[in-house]
């Protein structure tokens, strides 16, 4: 397929491999966090790391939507998706996160409407056909998902459909990556930064890790090769002593972003002033809400919302995984009281997620031999 | 509970996946291979044969243009 295979090419990936070998120094270690839930997938589905030499080691950063999601707000979207007469939509994945008092799939078997949308226009579509009945989005997402949400709303106000609503749970990128660089158990060299987001937001909202941390930031796209190539470059700014954003995507990242996406954003969302994340407590100004023109579609005004708090299980530790502290086979329950099937932590749900990844790809056998 | 056989949630991670348009519908939107309806607000008017970086029912990005700057 067009975009995409020229982008798995086994001989440029060896060739790429070899450059990576020849550009580092073999006494340094090395530690690369790709950012994006997506970037740990490719990673180990394609086994890029397994290209790599020892002494580079991957990272796997917070842009997994689903795993930063807090357990309270999980318990939010149950209370609402158990109210009379509500259609709870979401997406897959979320159906399966774990909150305090259990998950949306055992709400749904519970009796509570609650339906699987791979877009929230499908969720004002059922709203649409249902107009009886109050229809909720869960949305989740970075900035790349945001600008859906945010176009679904604007179709929905522009037809004056009164039975949608979003409970919105958007956040975005930069305020957890600098709360990352400020955390002082974590030591970086570079950073892989998200291709998808940047397409939206572009590459310039980086700037602020070679200028105000030192560390490189590459763009990356999503296939093995545009991985491989983008570590590659990362390397070579360290080795030339150099940090900078630069855009290894730039088949579809603008540097600026897209301005539509921005302006759509701008109108529908507005910065809360802090928001919790999975693992990595409050960080402020990291969540959206809907604009004040936007509140008649808040399921937060509309709905009694209980604003549950619940604290993350003692034995999970998606925080420190989220962070790059440890590695996902290194928390207590990996793979034995935490699995795909019944996971405790976040991470281990969605397969965007670094405990998912490692666990589904077979990761943790030879980790495991290797400790 | 994946919405690919892969058991990966395309929309809930930070993915695009390249699709093409066969037509356009009443309503303005694209309608790409295999049935799919996306939401062409961020790339402009398209046509068929237009491949677009769709996520989550939006096209992010039009393929197979020049490359962008910067």
């Amino acid at each position: 397929m067009k975009y995409v295979d020229e982008y798995r090419d086994a001989e440029l990936g060896r060739a790429l491999a070899a450059e990576i070998v020849a550009t580092v120094e073999p006494g340094r270690h090395y530690k690369v966090m790709e950012v994006c839930g997506g970037h740990t997938h490719t990673i180990y589905k394609y086994g890029v790391d397994d290209l790599l030499p020892a002494n580079v080691e991957l990272v796997h950063g917070p842009g997994c939507p689903v795993c930063v999601i807090p357990m309270g707000r999980v318990d939010d979207g149950v209370a609402v998706a158990h109210e009379e007469g509500v259609i709870f939509t979401c997406f897959g994945d979320m159906m399966r996160v774990p909150g305090g008092d259990g998950t949306l799939l055992e709400a749904k078997a519970e009796g509570a409407d609650i339906r699987m949308v791979y877009s929230p226009l499908d969720a004002l579509r059922i709203a649409r056909e249902n107009p009886d009945r109050e229809v909720v989005f869960f949305a989740v997402g970075f900035e790349t998902t945001a600008p859906s949400t945010a176009l679904t709303l604007m179709r929905a106000k522009a037809e004056g459909v009164r039975n949608f609503s979003v409970f919105c749970n958007h956040v975005t990128i930069v305020p957890p990556l600098r709360a990352l660089l400020e955390s002082p158990d974590l030591r970086l060299d570079g950073f892989i930064g998200p291709g998808h987001v940047s397409t939206v937001v572009g590459a310039r909202p980086f700037e602020f890790i070679p200028a105000d941390y030192g560390k490189p930031v590459v763009i990356s796209g999503f296939e093995p090769l545009d991985l491989l190539q983008s570590v590659y470059m990362v390397l070579r700014q360290l080795a030339d002593g150099r940090c900078e954003v630069e855009n290894q995507y730039k088949r579809v990242v603008p540097y600026d972003g897209n301005p539509q996406a921005l302006a759509v954003l701008a109108e529908v969302f507005e910065l809360r002033p802090h928001f919790e994340w999975r693992g990595l407590g409050f960080i402020s100004h990291s969540g959206l809400k809907l604009s004040e023109a936007y509140r008649d579609f808040d399921s937060e005004l509309r709905f009694a919302v209980p604003g549950v708090r619940v604290a993350d299980p003692k034995a999970c530790q998606c925080g420190e995984v989220l962070k790059g502290v440890i590695k996902p086979w290194e928390c207590k329950v990996f793979g034995t009281a935490c699995t795909p099937e019944r996971p405790i932590g976040t991470c281990m749900v969605s397969s965007e997620g670094a405990c998912a990844a490692y666990y589904n790809y077979g990761r943790f056998a030879r980790e495991r031999v290797v400790v | 509970m994946s919405c690919d056989a892969d058991g990966h949630c395309v929309t809930c991670s930070d993915e695009g996946v390249p699709m093409r348009v066969v037509a356009t519908d009443a309503e303005g939107l694209a309608v790409c291979a295999g049935g799919v309806e996306v939401m062409t607000d961020l790339v402009g008017d398209v046509e068929p044969g237009d491949e677009l970086l769709v996520h989550a029912g939006v096209a992010l990005a039009r393929l197979g243009g020049r490359e962008a700057d910067g």
